[in-house]
């Protein structure tokens, strides 16, 4: 069996690919799907830890992961709906092209 | 059975009136839905706050049946407070709403729906005893907040404040996720007393544990729009619709606040991490001096009110964070502090933003200083109103936010920081300069040559709504003590015993 540690270090791996992503792309449907990856490296860390030997026959890690993914959906949701609105209002999906509110 | 329904009441009437609200708005005629659901959600709300009442006075603690829901929600003095506390808020905005969205033509029966719905949001984040209602009641509050600030569908900036607000607070919610995995990986548990109870108990997992506070902390702290992690507030404060505006500085900021108490004094409320040698209060001590310092230096910098306000509320996060950090020597107090806080700066800034709706028209929102040069003279009614509650936001006697800043700084001085109480003393003088400031353009200055002259607008739901704010800016200021006594009830009852 591989061991916990090995999906552990997978999930840091993609939660930071996830970060770094939202915070250097400019445009946002790829934003959206680093935020994405971020809350599947959150998936894949409960999952892996419910495999741990002292949580044998509860199932608290993929029933979490379970109501990750449907809130997630919902939120993915509202966002396009946002990105829409905002596409039809000025023609653009970059964040740094959304610039009027400043001080 | 009964007694189960009753202190989960609150809850279940928001829920039930959000549905019947949004029957209504499908089955009646067009020309007069419009007021009617503004009435509608005003009622919902006062029912939630009514019964929120009740609730306490019934009290919570004998009845069994809570066990049921654990650990799931958790019914206390905590939960019920927060459930009055955000019914109070939710009722403002929808009074506030019922106003400004027929002046300026919004009127859509979504926005009701929305609000009440996000509302229970918030009370499922301040029951929350699992990591899991943690993040769906977060998330329930954040995507109608996300909602309710895209809601002018034609404005650049509406959609532009929403889209900085969706994307930060999702960006928050998978830090704060990822924090709540690795405290599963390291205790076993996703329950924040079994998660609290396996960190006192020790292990061998202490680096994790430490990494999953850090990831924490960072989501909770960008939940409560501290600085270093404000950006997105003063964003989508301006570009949202000013009613949604009111509920996010009232209700999701205290939704966020209670999630902050809730899982810092249940889960990481042992010796090591809540000491000030290590762990999370020097910290927030630091975060707490930042936030208050710079949000009140560049809220003295903004031209328009509107986002000056929306910085003034992330100065007032920084207060609170004051009295969270203070809840290290006396947990009772200082949170009692803290929801004291709440309270007042919920009707002081629902206020203070009604007063500003209330100074616009359609076609010629107030926004500016400018805009409202010379109102105290015109208007004196809409001027002393704005003033009332800009006066307690800084926290001058006698008003409600005098004693807010009171009793933070009275368990901050219990808890020895003295250094950081004389911080936030200079802070709440800075803040005054620019409080003020809107005063003196209403009553010392006159509009500009040629410049459009603000004109109040007439709507019976904002004059109701600043009438209550009022009232209870001024109760508060005089006769603090008993909303006090359920503060400390509230919170004495819940942490008093660390660990408990």
């Amino acid at each position: 069996m591989i061991p916990v540690e090995h999906y552990v270090a997978l999930s840091a791996l993609l939660f930071t690919v996830g970060g770094v992503g939202f915070l250097v792309r400019r445009n946002v449907l790829v934003t959206l799907m680093s935020l994405e990856i971020m809350l599947n490296a959150v998936n894949l860390a409960l999952v892996a830890f419910n495999r741990q030997a002292t949580h044998v026959g509860a199932h608290t890690g993929q029933i979490f992961a379970f109501f990750i993914i449907a809130a997630e959906a919902a939120e993915v949701a509202v966002g396009l709906a946002i990105v829409i609105s905002l596409f039809r209002i000025r023609r653009t999906v970059r964040s740094d092209e959304a610039d009027l509110l400043k001080n | 059975m009964m007694a189960l329904a009753f202190v989960l009441s609150p809850l279940l009437i928001l829920a039930l009136g959000a549905l019947l609200l949004m029957l209504a708005e499908a089955l009646t005629p067009k020309q007069n839905r419009a007021a009617g659901l503004a009435l509608g959600a005003t009622i919902v709300f006062v029912a939630g706050f009514a019964f929120s009442v009740g609730a306490w006075l019934y009290g919570v603690e004998d009845v069994a049946e809570r066990e049921l829901l654990a650990p799931w929600l958790v019914i206390d003095r905590f939960t019920i407070f927060f459930d009055g506390l955000f019914c109070l808020g939710g009722a403002l905005a929808a009074l506030l709403a019922g106003g400004y969205l027929r002046e300026h033509g919004l009127e859509r029966g979504e926005f009701y729906g929305l609000l009440i719905f996000s509302t229970i949001g918030g009370m499922m984040v301040a029951a929350a005893g699992d990591a899991l209602m943690v993040f769906i009641g977060l998330e329930t509050m954040s995507i109608g907040a996300y909602a309710l600030t895209a809601f002018r569908r034609t404005s650049p900036r509406s959609a532009e404040g929403a889209l900085k607000y969706f994307l930060l607070g999702s960006f928050a919610a998978a830090i704060l996720l990822y924090g709540f995995a690795l405290l599963y990986g390291a205790t076993g548990h996703t329950d924040l007393v079994g998660i609290g109870n396996a960190i006192r108990a020790g292990g061998q997992h202490q680096t994790m544990i430490l990494v999953a506070l850090v990831l924490v902390l960072v989501g909770l702290v960008f939940k409560v729009s501290a600085v270093p992690f404000h950006m997105w507030a003063p964003d989508a404060y301006e570009g949202a619709p000013t009613p949604a505006t009111t509920y996010m500085a009232a209700v999701v900021k205290c939704g966020a606040f209670a999630m902050l108490l809730r899982v810092l004094l249940t889960c990481f409320s042992d010796q090591g991490l809540m000491s000030w040698a290590a762990g999370w209060p020097p910290v927030l001590a630091w975060i707490a001096v930042l936030t208050m310092t710079v949000a009140n230096l560049i809220a003295g910098q903004q031209e328009s009110v509107k986002r000056m306000l929306a910085y003034s509320s992330i100065a007032h996060a920084g207060y609170l964070l004051v009295g969270v950090v203070a809840t290290i020597h006396s947990m009772g107090t200082a949170t009692a502090s803290v929801l004291f806080y709440l309270l007042t700066y919920t009707v002081s800034t629902a206020g203070a933003f009604g007063a500003l709706i209330l100074c616009g028209r359609k076609g010629a929102e107030a926004v500016s200083y400018e805009d409202l040069a010379g109102i105290g003279r015109r208007h004196p009614a809409a001027a002393l109103a704005f003033s009332l509650f800009l006066v307690s936001l800084a926290g001058i006697p006698p008003t409600a936010g005098f004693f807010g800043k009171w009793f933070i700084f009275r368990a901050a001085i219990d808890a020895g920081f003295y250094a950081l109480t004389i911080i936030a003393f200079f802070n709440s003088v800075i803040a005054a300069y620019y409080y003020l400031r809107v005063l003196v353009f209403m009553y010392m200055r006159e509009p500009a040559a040629g410049a459009p002259i603000a004109t109040p607008m007439r709507s019976g739901y904002v004059a109701t709504a600043l009438v209550v704010s009022a009232i209870l800016v001024i109760a508060l200021g005089v006769v603090p003590s008993l909303p006090l006594d359920v503060a400390v009830e509230a919170s004495e009852k819940t942490f008093a015993a660390p660990g408990g």
